[in-house]
């Protein structure tokens, strides 16, 4: 070899064997436009501000200590429990053996998915910053790790089924990275947005409606949490994640502080909650004008939590507002009541 | 105002009347936009770098309803039908696209001839338009005006601009550099026999535009591929051979000489005038005045194939044709008053003649070759994107195991009489070719770095898949062109 160049050559094709079907090769471009993008059109992984984690956590280790010591307190009651019990009796110890192991298993179970389900969301965490990457930069190797990655968390599944044979179809063209990113989400991610539309509607019309009907007023914010905390865990099942408790609450906690960085609400959302909420609709009725706020606020919610738990992250000019959902919450009119439509 | 006039530094009169007749072009245009909305894409570039095969290639998949899964209309059902239509223009002839189509489908495919003649074709696409008041308002209907020419005229754009004085120096002074200067010869030689201010005979002017057309036939043959090689109607004179209007040459002058009446400077002076009224300002304003969105198909691997002297005089010829665009973001006085063109793709064609892998260099080699004419776009506010396209993807790609390393191949036919590492094909034998390795440094194709390091071969078209023609970023490219006017 030459200087780095290979001589152009030509391959005659008598014998079959030595030519394989092409496979796509992943090689770095050796030239990266970093500027490539312009900023304007740039995706951005869901702001969530990152914990400083640079003091020694104190609090932590006391909390760990503690609940090492209840854990030791606990096995060991449990092991005196079922030695007595044999003292008392070997059937009845066995049969106490039996119900320790099996608390144990749950517990055991319980753990497991625990971690899994925390584990997928930091999955999916992972797979947003790489098709970030992937669309931005055009960058091949980020564009087939995400395709790889969500094709594994989508198989098998009959709402991604359609969107990923079509998606397939196209895998043997030639297609650029960003370009190939951009069809899954085309393909496979929209009509999930669509489904978590109507997840997040329904969700905000129960809660309004709940809020309008219940008489006291401590228990609707009861209700509210309620509703928020299982729309939070349907979204997040709908895009892939495994929710559980603990990841449930991580979720809850990764989607109040992503509103609370972004400010989560665009001008025009703040406007839709005055006219409706505050202006008329509460001067029909006090209770209403409440839950048409309350309503709004668990969409707004909504639609924090699919921004973050949608594992390709869309450009701010694709991103759904609250406008766009209030065609999905006067649907509702036309099938039962309609407790937030707009007059 | 319109930037096809920015080159001239005083107002003339002229200039005026070229803009009062943009605005009206512009004015009629916006009249029938509004009972018809018609989208005009200019297909641009120079000769032999696809244009004929671009444009059949996409009112087939179009009409056929080929797989475009980037173009989101088509891939998503929007589009309900494609059809042709007769065009808007009389004066124009029809693009022939069933007799192209007709030879890429034949038992024995074969390319489409070079263009000879101007012709025009309208593609009706009824779509299902996004949104409520689209969908009540909007008839759901778009036009498509396509229009193909020999894109040797496209390089007499720039004559516009220039006087038979400019014309001449800088068309002698080309001719002066090598690769240009030894094809040039016997020119020369003929053109050291001219007296500008001696009396005009007939016989001197058709001598030396004989010669000055054959000097120009010369450069353009493979092996030299230049591209900047005006005036246009010399090489590709459609029904003007023969015409007066074609029997002028530069002359050896200066620039601020004058003629006397009735001298041989005068009448080629005369010629050059007549030449740029008659048929370069209408092809302008007939054509590329009233676009409304712009590819520009560049055949790079050619001048890639030819040297770095194409490459560069490639780069040249880009630029200047770019000047004679209108470009620049529509406002609503614009809408009405001549449309600008507000996106504009520059394509390197034949990216199936390349390996994938290569094909972000190809980019890069073309978004250098089009630096110029991009970040002119860029400043009038138009977008611009680049791609590595085949219209008609003619080879598919393979890996071959060599010693200890992996050659990223193309395979296809080769079409007979192409030659390769001592390799002559006849048309019938599949092969897979490695063309070399493109430059990472894109620099690298514009400094002389590549010479005599790739190989490109021409390849027979394919047969049809499925009824559609397989082909590369097509999708991408039609939905960067015409994908927002489905909105």
């Amino acid at each position: 070899m030459n200087d780095g160049y290979r001589k152009p050559t030509a391959f005659v094709l008598d014998d079959e064997e030595k030519v394989k079907p092409a496979k796509t090769k992943a090689r770095k471009p050796a030239i990266e436009f970093e500027a490539d993008a312009p900023v304007g059109e740039l995706v951005t992984v869901p702001a969530i501000p990152q914990r400083k984690t640079t003091r020694f956590r104190w609090g932590f280790v006391l909390v760990s200590a503690l609940f090492g010591l209840l854990s030791l307190w606990a096995g060991m009651a449990i092991t005196t429990l079922v030695e007595d019990f044999f003292t008392r009796s070997p059937t009845l110890g066995w049969l106490a053996l039996g119900v320790a192991a099996l608390a144990g298993l749950a517990a055991v179970a319980i753990i497991v998915r625990e971690a899994w389900s925390l584990m997928r969301l930091k999955r999916i965490e992972h797979i947003q910053s790489t098709s970030a990457h992937a669309i931005n930069l055009d960058d091949k190797k980020a564009s087939e790790e995400t395709i790889t990655s969500l094709g594994d968390i989508y198989a098998g599944r009959h709402d991604t089924a359609w969107g990923l044979a079509a998606f397939r179809e196209h895998n043997a063209d030639i297609i650029d990275p960003r370009d190939r990113v951009m069809l899954f989400d085309r393909l496979v991610m929209r009509p999930l947005d669509e489904e978590a539309h109507r997840i997040i509607a329904r969700r905000a019309r129960r809660v309004t409606l709940l809020t309008t009907v219940t008489p006291a007023a401590a228990l609707d914010i009861l209700f509210v949490a309620a509703q928020n905390l299982r729309m939070l865990r349907e979204l997040a099942e709908l895009y892939g994640g495994r929710p559980s408790t603990l990841s449930t609450l991580k979720l809850a906690r990764m989607v109040i502080s992503h509103l609370a960085v972004t400010g989560g609400l665009a001008l025009s959302d703040n406007l839709i909650q005055h006219v409706v909420g505050r202006g008329l609709l509460g001067r029909l009725s006090a209770r209403f004008g409440e839950g048409a706020v309350n309503g709004i606020m668990t969409s707004r919610i909504g639609l924090a939590a699919s921004d973050v738990c949608r594992p390709i992250p869309q450009a701010d000019s694709t991103k759904e507002t609250l406008g766009s959902l209030l065609k999905e919450l006067i649907k509702f009119g036309d099938a039962t009541k309609a407790p937030d439509e707009k007059t | 105002m319109p930037s096809a006039l920015e080159g001239d530094r005083r107002v003339k009169l002229r200039d005026v009347l070229d803009a009062s007749r943009i605005a009206a072009g512009g004015l009629k245009d916006f009249a029938t936009g509004l009972v018809n909305p018609t989208l005009r894409l200019g297909v641009t570039g120079l000769s032999r770098s696809g244009k004929t095969v671009f444009i059949t290639a996409l009112v087939h998949a179009l009409t056929k309803g080929a797989r475009l899964p980037l173009f989101e209309a088509q891939a998503s059902g929007r589009i309900t039908r494609a059809y042709l239509e007769p065009q808007p223009d009389d004066d124009l002839p029809r693009f022939g696209y069933e007799e192209h189509l007709q030879r890429l489908t034949t038992e024995e495919p074969s390319w489409p001839e070079s263009t000879r003649r101007i012709s025009q074709l309208r593609l009706t696409l009824e779509y299902e338009p996004r949104g409520i008041i689209a969908r009540n308002f909007k008839s759901g209907k778009l036009h498509i005006d396509i229009v193909d020419y020999p894109g040797e005229w496209l390089l007499d754009l720039p004559l516009m601009q220039m006087t038979f004085h400019e014309w001449s120096m800088a068309t002698i002074n080309a001719s002066r550099i090598e690769p240009r200067a030894s094809l040039a010869k016997t020119w020369h030689a003929h053109l050291k026999t001219l007296d500008a201010t001696s009396p005009a005979r007939e016989l001197d002017a058709v001598k030396a535009a004989e010669l000055f057309t054959s000097y120009l036939a010369d450069c353009r043959k493979d092996g030299v591929s230049l591209s900047s090689l005006p005036p246009g109607r010399f090489l590709m004179p459609g029904d003007l051979a023969g015409s007066p209007l074609l029997t002028f040459a530069p002359l050896n002058v200066g620039l601020d000489q004058d003629f006397p009446r009735g001298s041989l400077g005068d009448l080629m002076e005369r010629r050059y005038n007549s030449y740029v009224s008659k048929i370069v300002r209408p092809f302008f304003f007939g054509h590329f005045a009233r676009l409304d969105r712009q590819i520009v198909l560049v055949d790079t691997l050619s001048a890639l194939n030819a040297g770095v002297a194409a490459v560069q005089d490639l780069k040249n010829a880009l630029a200047q044709v770019m000047k004679c665009f209108r470009l620049g973001s529509n406002s609503i006085l614009s809408e009405v008053f001549g449309r600008r063109i507000d996106r504009i793709l520059f394509a390197a064609t034949k990216a199936d003649l390349l390996h994938q892998s290569s094909h972000d260099h190809l980019e890069n080699i073309l978004r250098l070759i089009v630096d110029d004419a991009s970040a002119r776009a860029e400043f009038t506010g138009a977008s611009v994107d680049v791609a590595a396209l085949a219209a008609i993807r003619a080879t598919r790609e393979a890996k071959v195991k060599q010693r200890n390393e992996e050659l990223p191949c193309i395979a296809g036919i080769p079409q007979k009489g192409e030659v390769i590492d001592g390799i002559t094909f006849d048309g019938e034998r599949e092969a897979a070719i490695f063309p070399g390795d493109l430059p990472e440094n894109a620099g690298d194709a514009l400094n002389g770095t590549m010479q005599g390091k790739l190989k490109f071969l021409r390849f027979r078209p394919p047969p049809l898949k499925d009824g559609t023609f397989p082909h590369i970023r097509l999708d991408r490219t039609l939905e960067f062109l015409l994908g927002d006017r489905f909105s």
